[in-house]
């Protein structure tokens, strides 16, 4: 294989990385700080794809501009489903092993009604429309390596909305809490951390990420009511992958399960791809549950 | 009553069902036995469930891949073997499984063991319809050999009635109290002498029989197999949603829920399927968040219990919509005043 092939092999690698990992880390802000294992997170990356789907073909808005209005409008989502659902649920249930138990059958809920309501709406068919279609050309010493636009505007985006999301959990009073209350709940709280307020906030934020990665997708691939679940499957496995609560680890985890895909689609059989992402999910799991860039360090 | 009364009452209740299950093939329209096979489905499977998810608190999500595999056993074997060998064979193969995997992760608990165990499911449907597309050939299978409809019939009722019957009666054994200990406080039941490892497995596998027999049953009804009917996770998903809906811990909970389901599921998919299952996830929210204890927890006190929640709820919002909150804060505070100048 030349230079370039590699190039683009491990590019499209990178790019689908890059949206799994914008995906996962809202999933991981949900798991990490409320231990809502949110299986329902994919059917919202769906609706973020169908809204930027509508506005740009009934509304001709721009899919950029869909970008932070989906964020807005999953946000506000989101908090509306914390609100009605998940709040009773941390006043009701007893103890944390029986909250996680109940918020992953809520998920469940979720996703049978945000996946039919779509199918119910928009109908089962494969949607898209075009934009930025026209290839990028990279000289390179030995031939071009060539890159459809929208999937590196895409990329950039994510790698871009990832940044933001880490870089506010570093350097913020915000994220500072955050941080606080997934290493200690009872120590934050006592600290004067609100938590009646912190907790919609964040799982608003994370159902905004995937929003904003539903509008990205739909710029370069088609979307359809089913497109959630393989999303969110992924989203867990990068979470694994990463150590669930890491940031950081979410976003490398994410990046690398894309070119791990990439080069074992290329060098074995396409139909593998799936069989390839729950191997690594089921071996990190067993041999590694607390993630590939954890030390062994802090015993739980 | 004392606990042989419920014995007798539970035997008696079970007795009588199964006895109107007997008759019904014999004066009720083609519909309606049909709808009522799917019943005695989702009964022997939730009500398996329950027996070692519901007492133990393993939620597990491998409902379906025991079912794929029961289905895909009878589908290879049904030419060879006779029926109820192929059943048998069904529910062997399925256990084995699930000793396996219950080896390799019945030491995780909650989310962990929910999530594993769906991955599992998943990676065993991708490696099946990875095998039958490059070695095999073909997507699906054509069932040749299909037994009478009254067989099929009779064989799930056999099921489900042996499944209620197993869980009437394991939960007053040492080996039942041993899961619903391990359920309680698994650290305790270890220090009191319970294997809970073997017990785990044990049960686990039990599950997994019942799951693969009625899918070994159930495969010859479809005559048309492949990897995504199967093993479709949502037969296990809606095992699950059955059996907590109806109350995983409770004895009757998911036969009821098993009942109501398949009626709704009847009359609600033929016309909008969207909206069966956008009511199927509405439910589920709805008895986690009100009906923890599910349907057979249901009793007059829980009615009054919402009544009086809903009260207080329109109270508060009556008061902060007309602004008397505020006015008691503020009254509050000047009385606090009053007090402290005196």
């Amino acid at each position: 294989m030349s230079f370039s092939a590699w190039l683009e092999l491990l590019a499209s690698g990178l790019i689908t990385g890059g949206i799994y990992a914008l995906v996962a880390l809202g999933l991981n802000l949900q798991y990490g700080l409320m231990r809502i294992l949110n299986i329902a997170h994919g059917e919202f990356l769906m609706v973020g794809a169908y809204l930027t789907w509508m506005a740009q073909t009934s509304l001709g808005l721009n899919p950029l501009f869909m970008v932070p209005v989906s964020f807005a409008m999953l946000f506000v989502l989101g908090w509306v489903i914390h609100r009605l659902c998940f709040r009773r649920l941390t006043a009701t249930s007893p103890n944390l092993d029986i909250f996680e138990a109940r918020g992953l059958m809520v998920a469940f809920g979720l996703m049978f009604l945000v996946q039919n309501f779509a199918s119910w709406m928009w109908g089962g068919d494969l949607r898209g429309y075009d934009f930025l279609t026209e290839p990028v050309q990279i000289p390179l010493p030995d031939g071009t390596a060539q890159f459809a636009g929208n999937k590196l505007l895409v990329f950039a985006l994510a790698l871009l909305f990832s940044g933001a999301l880490i870089v506010l959990m570093r350097t913020t009073l915000l994220g500072k809490g955050v941080r606080a209350l997934m290493q200690s709940p009872t120590g934050a709280q006592l600290m004067g951390i609100n938590t009646q307020r912190l907790h919609p906030l964040m799982f608003g934020i994370g159902l905004g990420l995937s929003g904003v990665a539903g509008a990205l997708l739909s710029m370069s691939y088609t979307i359809s009511p089913s497109m959630g679940e393989p999303y969110t499957v992924t989203a867990l496995i990068v979470i694994t992958l990463g150590g669930f609560g890491s940031m950081g680890g979410a976003l490398a985890g994410g990046l690398l399960l894309g070119v791990i895909e990439a080069l074992g689609m290329h060098f074995t059989n396409p139909s593998l791809k799936a069989l390839l992402s729950y191997v690594v999910f089921i071996g990190v799991l067993l041999l590694r549950p607390e993630g590939l860039f954890t030390r062994k360090s802090r015993k739980s | 009553m004392n606990s042989r009364q419920f014995l007798i009452r539970d035997l008696l209740v079970l007795f009588g069902l199964t006895g109107w299950a007997l008759a019904l093939p014999g004066f009720a329209s083609e519909f309606a036995v049909s709808m009522a096979l799917t019943c005695l489905m989702y009964i022997a499977l939730s009500s398996s469930w329950a027996l070692f998810c519901g007492t133990t608190r393993y939620l597990s999500l491998a409902t379906s891949a025991f079912f794929g595999i029961g289905a895909y056993t009878s589908a290879i074997l049904l030419e060879q073997v006779s029926w109820a060998q192929a059943i048998g064979l069904g529910a062997l193969i399925a256990a084995a499984v699930a000793v396996v995997m219950g080896a390799a992760v019945l030491h995780l608990r909650g989310t962990y063991f929910a999530v594993l165990t769906f991955g599992m499911t998943e990676l065993i449907r991708h490696a099946i319809s990875y095998f039958e597309k490059s070695v095999t050939g073909t997507v699906g299978r054509v069932l040749m050999v299909v037994p009478e409809r009254d067989t099929i019939y009779l064989t799930v009722l056999a099921l489900a009635v042996i499944t209620v019957a197993l869980s009437i009666t394991l939960r007053r054994t040492r080996f039942g109290l041993a899961m619903l200990g391990i359920g309680a406080d698994e650290q305790r039941a270890q220090t009191l002498g319970v294997n809970t490892r073997w017990v785990k497995v044990a049960g686990f596998a039990l599950t997994a029989a019942v799951a693969g027999a009625v899918g070994a049953a159930m495969s010859v009804r479809w005559t048309y197999i492949d990897p995504h009917t199967v093993f479709n996770p949502f037969i296990g998903f809606q095992t699950v949603l059955i059996a907590l809906i109806g109350g995983a811990a409770t004895l009757w909970g998911p036969l009821i829920a098993a009942i109501v389901f398949s009626v709704l599921a009847e009359t609600l998919r033929l016309q909008v399927p969207q909206i069966y299952m956008m009511s199927l996830g509405l439910l589920l929210i709805l008895s986690v968040l009100y009906l923890p204890g599910g349907l057979a927890s249901l009793r007059a006190e829980t009615f009054r219990g919402w009544r009086d929640g809903a009260k207080a709820w329109w109270m508060e919002t009556r008061d902060d919509l007309s602004g008397e909150t505020k006015r008691r804060k503020l009254r509050d505070k000047q009385l606090r005043e009053r007090r402290d100048v005196f």
